[in-house]
Parts: structure tokens; C-alpha cells; sequence
């Protein structure tokens, strides 16, 4: 477990020690204190509360669709990039079995998705309290769960999927890329029955809260979590049974 | 000690035993067997396509082996490799770093992967390359020599028994190629550690190897002792080929052909150069003649046949693979 642990660390210094690694955070304070003051502006009564906003912009609706492409660029290439620098060779004779290093890397991921929305919500809820106070209404923070939660998993899902095919391809780019594509073309429904069983209409479970209409006739939040998880076994499986009988040539 | 389940690990290090790699039907590897001794520099020698890296690959078991196994210190690649990958420290073809992280992020890198590695051991490696002004900067800084260096410290942090190197000199200029050449002996010196190393420069192997292990489509042709250690020593009867540089070449020619004991070769008038075969013991006979005959001598040089006559001999000359 502590060289679990000391994998982790060593993965997660090597998406933090690029220049780059400040973006995201960036984007995300610089949208969110923006935005607070555009509604601010021009939106009138619209936001009652810093909860009401930090809940609007985390959710799939509002900015947590952006932020879960953030988490996608940023984390596609964790294996590719070791491929494509050439120190995959080295990464895989340290005596750290392949599906252990690969855990790590995957961990790192969720870790990076994980920090995004932390930071999404302390900056959505920073912003939203310097512009529109920080009464409580009722029923705030479980409006605050439901929507950081679904979009945090909604990310999960994509950023599993673009980790997937970081493995398959050996690609950042073609990595990024399927996976930006899964992100845009997943908000588009067909409404035929056997999509339903498709990852797309499944992904957003926010959909489900405050007695919404699902998708397609006959989903269920349970269903759709049934679906997540069959997805998400298939994802991980093809990435680990591929990099640990992989010849690295 | 409970060594060696195997008959061969007398003080083998790394043993190779039927190594075979087959890509469908293909046999780019083709049943490899042989050993590494304790603090020998071997040379894995072949042309272009002869499966070298894919042999090195395998040792570290980068790529699977179809048939046959690899004993580092008596343990499996197969089915003990973190036992018996923490022998071996690697340079698979150039060293690659995360060129945004320094030096010294980078063999942290490393220690984190194998907890035994102490700082001290980092700061020792360091000064082993001599790399220590170098290590607070970072690595896409650095010039391909000094990436070879941080090569070398990354392979040798964990303390391996045995290091193994794919095309090291690859991409270097000579003088980069014999501060390899330097540093890798020093290594074999001063840690003990075995050296396996691949090349196609033959030169190269002829003066980093005791012993080279030549391979051809996979296959092993044959292994061999070189250089001034392992050579046989000059035996009075043998054979030598002895080249003369004189004055008065056709006199020396003369005398040189009127010998019963010598027998001349080649001769290159521009050069004034006799290529004369005969036996060691007779060569100051030879001279003392050439010398009574008022012949000047300006230089005697044995010719040995190198490396590179055999190798071409052995992998079938000039074929292009």
C-alpha cells in the first residue's frame, strides 16, 4: 500500500511539475468570479445565494460539462505521454508490477477529476458569496450534492473513457479526441429504445432529480447507474488486460 | 546461500537459456543461450534486424518471451521478475526523462519506485557521473551526454548486479561515445556490477568487451573472447602477421623473401609496406637479417585480424539485413 501510495505521488508530480498544470484552475476561477459578476449585472434576481450559484455552475448543465473536458485534456495523456516520451521502457523494469503502475496512473486521474470540482465548488462558492451573500435556503445543499455529485461522476465516466483510450492507442491526441467527441456528441439523445442501453443517456444521472423526464422512456436512476458500471468494468478491463500483455517495442 | 535451482548458475549473473521470441510466424529470436559472469563486459554483437533489442527487451521483460527463460541471479524474468528484475539496472536504447522535471526530480522519480535507495545513494551515483552542478537543472537543458550520464545514475540507483545496455553510443559523437566507453568501465570497476551491451559498431565492442556474443537472424553464431585480456597469449610457434615499414623496399623484399621461415603476403610499394607471415620466435631473426643487409627499419607492427574480419566472416559479409 505505501509504495501504492509513493506511485501515486510519483504520478501525480509528473502532470503537476508541468507548466501547464495551472490552467484548469485557472479557467474554472477566472469563469466562475466572471460569470458571478455577469449575473450579478445583468441577471437580476435570477441567483438568490452563493449555494443556488455554486450548484447552477457545478452541474452537467452549467459549467460541470466544461470542466469535465478539463479533466479529459489533462489526464488522456498519462499513459500515452509515456509512450510517446519513451519512458514507459523505464517506468516498467522498476519492479512495480504493470497493473500496479497503471492503478496509480488511474488513481492520479480520479484524484486530478476529484481536485477540479473541489475547486470548482470553492471558487463557485467563494464567488457566488462575494456577489449574492450566503443565505441558506431550504433544501440548498442537497441541490449542492446532486449536482457536483452527477457531474463528478459524469467526468469520471468520460475520463475513464479517455484513459481507456490513452492505453489503447498510445495516443494523447487520438485519446483526447475520441473522448472530447464522446463528451459533445453524449448531449445528443436518439429516441429509440435500444440507445438506452448506450453510455450516452446514462451519464447524466442529475437528470433523474427533482422528478425529472429521463432521456429515453424506461430509464431509471438505478438503471443508469447498472449501465455506468458495466461501462466503467469494460473500460478498465480493456485498459489493464492490454498494458500488462503489452511488448513494449 | 540456497543458489541456483539451475545446473548452469555456477557465477553466472544473467543467464540466458533457449530465449526465443515469435512474432506469428517469424522467429525473431531463435532459441539464445548464454551466460554473463560476475563483473564481465559482454557485448551482444549483430547486424541490423539480428534481434538485439528485442533480446535486451526480453531480458528485461519489456516483451514476452515465446519459449525459454532468463535467470538473473538464479531468479525467473518469467515467473519471479521483481525478484529477479531488481538486479538489473537498464538503458534501453537512449535514456528518456520528463524533460520538464530536473535531474535530481527525476532520479526521485526513481527512488520512489524502489524504497531502498537512500539519498545517499542518489548523491553518490551523482558524483559516480559526475553530475552534481547539473542536477537543480532541468533535464530538457541538458546536453545528450549529460542525458547519458543521468542514464547511467538512474540505472545504477538501485544497485543491480547487472546492467544492460541497448545501442548505448547511439547518436553520440566520438568523443561522447568514448566517455561511455570510459564511464562504463569505470562502473564495471568500481561497482563490480556485469555489463551486457548491444551494438552493431564492432570497434566499439573490440574496446569496451572481455567477450562478445555475436547473433545473426536471431540465431547465435558464435561466442567470443577479445581484446588484450582475454586473447591467448603470444604463443613462440604461433603464427603472427607482421607488417614492416623499411627503406629500401625492394632489397628488404629480397631478403625478407629469400627467408625459408617468412612468407610475404601482401606488399604496398607506395606504403614501403611488406605484409610478411611467420612465427613469433623468428621475428628478431627477421630483423637482424633486414638488418645486416643495411635495410631501414622505420617500423614493425602485429597485425592482428580484427573484430570486424571475423564478424563479417562469421555473419556472412556484405549481405545487407
Amino acid at each position: 500500500m505505501l509504495s501504492f501510495n509513493r506511485l501515486v505521488i510519483n504520478e501525480w508530480l509528473k502532470m503537476s511539475k508541468k507548466r501547464s498544470f495551472f490552467i484548469p484552475y485557472a479557467i474554472i476561477a477566472v469563469a466562475l468570479a466572471g460569470l458571478a459578476w455577469a449575473f450579478k449585472r445583468w441577471g437580476g434576481d435570477m441567483i438568490g445565494s452563493a449555494f443556488e450559484y455554486t450548484a447552477m455552475m457545478a452541474s452537467t448543465s452549467g459549467f460541470g460539462q466544461f470542466a469535465a473536458m478539463l479533466a479529459v485534456i489533462f489526464t488522456a495523456g498519462l499513459v500515452a505521454s509515456e509512450h510517446n516520451l519513451g519512458t514507459i521502457k523505464f517506468l516498467l523494469i522498476r519492479g512495480q508490477s504493470r497493473g500496479k503502475v497503471l492503478a496509480s496512473k488511474y488513481a492520479t486521474a480520479l484524484l486530478f477529476t476529484l481536485s477540479l470540482f473541489v475547486w470548482l465548488m470553492a471558487v463557485g462558492f467563494a464567488s457566488g458569496a462575494a456577489f449574492f451573500g450566503t443565505e441558506a435556503a431550504a433544501g440548498v445543499w442537497r441541490d449542492l450534492w446532486i449536482a457536483g455529485g452527477s457531474a463528478l461522476v459524469y467526468s469520471i465516466v468520460y475520463v475513464t473513457l479517455g484513459f481507456m483510450m490513452g492505453v489503447l492507442t498510445r495516443s494523447t491526441g487520438a485519446a483526447m479526441g475520441v473522448s472530447m467527441a464522446a463528451v459533445v456528441l453524449g448531449s445528443l439523445t436518439i429516441p429509440k429504445s435500444f440507445y438506452k442501453y448506450v453510455l450516452f443517456p446514462n451519464v447524466d444521472l442529475s437528470v433523474y432529480s427533482h422528478g425529472g423526464q429521463p432521456p429515453i422512456e424506461g430509464m431509471t436512476l438505478p438503471f443508469s447507474i447498472a449501465v455506468l458500471a458495466v461501462y466503467m468494468v469494460l473500460f478498465l478491463g480493456a485498459s489493464f488486460v492490454t498494458f500488462k500483455r503489452r511488448d513494449i517495442a | 546461500m540456497t543458489q541456483s535451482q539451475n545446473i548452469h548458475g555456477d557465477a553466472a549473473v544473467l543467464s540466458l537459456r533457449g530465449v526465443s521470441k515469435k512474432i506469428g510466424s517469424k522467429k525473431i529470436v531463435d532459441q539464445l543461450t548464454f551466460d554473463v559472469h560476475e563483473g564481465e563486459i559482454v557485448g551482444l554483437l549483430g547486424p541490423n534486424g539480428a534481434g538485439k533489442t528485442t533480446t535486451i527487451r526480453m531480458i528485461a521483460g519489456l516483451i514476452r518471451m515465446t519459449e525459454g527463460d532468463v535467470f538473473v541471479r538464479g531468479s525467473s524474468i518469467r515467473n519471479e521478475w521483481k525478484k529477479a528484475i531488481r538486479h538489473i539496472g537498464a538503458i534501453i536504447e537512449n535514456p528518456e526523462f520528463y524533460p520538464y522535471m530536473t535531474g535530481y526530480d527525476n532520479l526521485k522519480q526513481v527512488q520512489r519506485m524502489n524504497e531502498w535507495i537512500s539519498n545517499e545513494r542518489i548523491d553518490e551515483v551523482v558524483r559516480l557521473v559526475g553530475l552534481e552542478h547539473a542536477m537543480k537543472k532541468k533535464v530538457k537543458a541538458y546536453s545528450l551526454g549529460m542525458r547519458q550520464r543521468l542514464g547511467i545514475a538512474q540505472a545504477l540507483l538501485h544497485e543491480p548486479s547487472v546492467l544492460i545496455l541497448d545501442e548505448p553510443t547511439n547518436g553520440l559523437d566520438p568523443a561522447g561515445i568514448r566517455e561511455m566507453r570510459d564511464y562504463l568501465k569505470t562502473i564495471a570497476r568500481e561497482e563490480g556490477i556485469s555489463i551486457l551491451v548491444s551494438s552493431h559498431l564492432l570497434l566499439e565492442m573490440e574496446q569496451l568487451c572481455s567477450r562478445v556474443v555475436v547473433i545473426q537472424d536471431g540465431k547465435l553464431v558464435t561466442v567470443r573472447t577479445v581484446g588484450e585480456s582475454g586473447g591467448s597469449a603470444p604463443e613462440e610457434k604461433n603464427f603472427v602477421r607482421v607488417m614492416f615499414r623499411v627503406g629500401r623496399f625492394e632489397e628488404a623484399k629480397q631478403v625478407l623473401g629469400s627467408q625459408g621461415q617468412a612468407e610475404i603476403l601482401q606488399v604496398a610499394e607506395e606504403q614501403s609496406e611488406l605484409l610478411v607471415a611467420l612465427r613469433y620466435k623468428d621475428i628478431p631473426d627477421m630483423v637482424t637479417a633486414l638488418g645486416a643487409a643495411q635495410v631501414p627499419i622505420y617500423q614493425i607492427t602485429e597485425l592482428k585480424q580484427s573484430l570486424e574480419d571475423e564478424f563479417l566472416k562469421w555473419t556472412g559479409g556484405n549481405r545487407i539485413a
